[in-house]
């Protein structure tokens, strides 16, 4: 296996290739990589690869990792069902 | 079937004797002490792949053991997205394998 | 209303339960894990005088006398949302929804992971993973493992499970790359390790007393490492793809040169039944997001950082932080400063009656020397950056009050 096709995001299986790919077409922030690969998108919440994104953007010469949350969260951060999300009781 | 266990440790002492249950997992029936979450149940009995990734169908087990990862989820009962990791064993717990969102 | 929430259970989020209930404040502890203690629990350390710290042990004394001083613990909860409320803070959980007068994350930080080829078969798990399934579960992770990461935590956690009964064949290096950054270079890392001598294990003084300059200790180091407690801890070596069909059968490495290229024709295959990835600890800092923190990109405490003093408050009225979330320090400081935190909502709830300011720096100063105190050393300049840290947080915090 080439180190392109490491694995980057477990959740989406979003490969190293594809994020380079990525980053250099579009010249994008770690955010914009997210919504264009669904990286950091599964159900983790993007909790486990969040800063290799992170670093990876910078290295590939786009923005510098900044005070922000770049990837930043959005509620619920843990996958809950509908019932609980709707006052349901457990 | 239980080569797995820390039974004896040097510093943390020996395994007190503990209730055992049975869980099955994929409809095959695994002992399971008390105490024990649905991941380390199953890794006690040699089982490591807990579900197949949902595009690409490659085999996953556990990797951060502490909730934060999602790649223990199974379906447990019929609930689906449940994490192996953080689920204490029950008897008679039916364990699926899979379990997309 | 409550007066305390407190987001996890390990010893910053205890150590504020007790001192936030022995000053009569009604307290709940929420964690998702099945037990309280947190990254403790996994936790097993011989101390330079020889005697053993049983994280085990030591959260159970936590976890008793918070009971006993009427705290709530709930376990196998999970947080989802926070939400500001005109006075306090609304805590959405699987459980039910809290509302808090004071909200403290203890949230602590989760591993960082290194990307390596065939890193999602199963048999491969974070070094914390393995820890946890050893010492808290009393399950091996398998029989022969490799870990891959060289650092205070994988040495540490490779003899803890050595105890276990599991046989480590190698701790190596992952392959430098884009993603891996220091943790590939021989040079780095021997800097980094060179910090773990508090430890005390004997070979690494040695080691460390000998090649003292990192680059030089790199260039010497033997080709086949040292050992401490058997186990080779190969700075020399590369992990290049973890191999298996359905899941690990063993890890492809070469051999290195000291800034970390392959060196042709010195592959080889090693066998294993389990590979740990140890990158290191990163803060957690999703939580203090959707809360809307302010944060402060600090790589020597980890990552992003809420903004916070002194104090533990953060730049919202009645939102805390201690522990982890705050940089990756040792447990020993996360309790101190879990103590601070829980004693400052009583200040600001006016349940200390006296001397209140003199009791919270008493307890800042405990921080302060249980840091300088500590034998693991995480990240060097951990001291230096706080403080620029605590002025920026003090700043925030003194303009919002003025408003």
């Amino acid at each position: 296996m080439s180190g392109d096709q490491t694995v980057i995001c477990r959740c989406e299986e979003i490969t190293l290739k594809e994020i380079k790919e990525t980053v250099e077409r579009f010249q994008c922030s770690s955010r914009e990589v997210k919504l264009r690969t669904r990286a950091g998108m599964g159900p983790c919440g993007g909790r486990t690869c969040r800063c290799m994104i992170d670093r990876l953007v910078e290295q590939l010469g786009g923005p510098k990792i900044s005070n922000d949350v770049s990837l930043s969260y959005r509620p619920p951060v843990r996958p809950v069902s509908f019932g609980i999300l709707g006052g349901e009781p457990k | 079937m239980n080569s797995m266990r820390v039974t004896d440790h040097p510093i943390l002492g020996t395994l007190e004797n503990k209730k055992q249950v049975t869980i099955t997992f994929d409809d095959v029936p695994y002992p399971a002490f008390e105490g024990d979450t649905i991941a380390s149940a199953l890794l006690a009995s040699g089982v490591r792949t807990l579900r197949h990734q949902e595009d690409k169908g490659t085999p996953r087990g556990i990797y951060c053991n502490i909730g934060h990862c999602f790649e223990c989820r199974v379906r447990v009962n019929g609930k689906n997205t449940v994490r192996a990791c953080l689920t204490p064993v029950e008897g008679d717990m039916r364990i699926e394998s899979g379990g997309e969102l | 209303m409550i007066d305390l929430v407190i987001v996890g259970a390990g010893p910053a989020g205890l150590g504020a339960a007790i001192s936030a209930a022995e000053y009569g404040l009604e307290v709940c502890v929420l964690d998702e894990f099945v037990k309280p203690g947190g990254r403790l629990l996994g936790q097993l350390h011989e101390e330079p005088d020889g005697k053993w710290v049983n994280g085990i042990a030591e959260a159970q004394k936590l976890y008793y006398r918070a009971l006993q001083l009427g705290v709530k613990i709930k376990c196998g909860v999970s947080v989802y949302d926070i939400a500001k409320l005109e006075s306090g803070w609304c805590v959405y959980t699987t459980d039910q929804i809290y509302e808090t007068e004071c909200l403290l994350l203890a949230t602590g930080a989760s591993e960082t992971p290194i990307p390596v080829p065939g890193w999602t078969l199963p048999g491969v798990m974070s070094i914390g993973a393995a820890q946890v399934m050893g010492n808290v579960h009393r399950v091996k992770p398998g029989e022969k493992g490799i870990i891959i990461g060289v650092n205070v935590l994988s040495v540490a956690i490779a003899r803890e499970l050595q105890l276990c009964g599991v046989h480590i064949e190698s701790i190596l290096l992952p392959q430098s790359s884009f993603v891996s950054g220091d943790s590939a270079h021989p040079e780095k890392m021997m800097e980094s390790l060179l910090r773990l001598t508090h430890l005390a294990p004997s070979p690494l003084i040695r080691f460390g007393g000998k090649w003292v300059n990192p680059k030089i200790g790199a260039r010497l180091y033997p080709r086949n490492g040292f050992k401490m407690w058997g186990i080779p801890i190969q700075l020399r070596k590369t992990a290049l793809e973890i191999l298996g069909e359905y899941q690990v059968e063993g890890v492809r490495i070469a051999d290195i040169s000291a800034t970390g290229e392959v060196v042709p024709g010195t592959e080889k295959v090693l066998s294993a039944d389990f590979v740990c990835i140890a990158g290191g600890l990163t803060p957690m800092s999703e939580l203090a997001s959707v809360a809307g923190c302010s944060f402060r990109y600090i790589p020597e405490l980890g990552g992003h950082i809420p903004i916070h003093n002194e104090c533990m408050q953060t730049n919202l009225k009645g939102l805390y932080v201690a522990g982890n979330i705050t940089g990756v320090e040792s447990a020993k400081v996360a309790r101190a400063q879990g103590t601070v935190a829980g004693l400052s909502v009583a200040r600001e709830l006016h349940a200390i009656k006296q001397r209140a300011d003199e009791i919270i720096d008493i307890a800042k100063k405990e921080v302060i020397d249980t840091r300088r105190n500590a034998l693991i050393q995480f990240q060097a300049g951990i001291e230096r950056e706080r403080e620029e840290l605590y002025d920026k947080g003090n700043n925030v915090f003194e303009e919002k009050i003025s408003v």
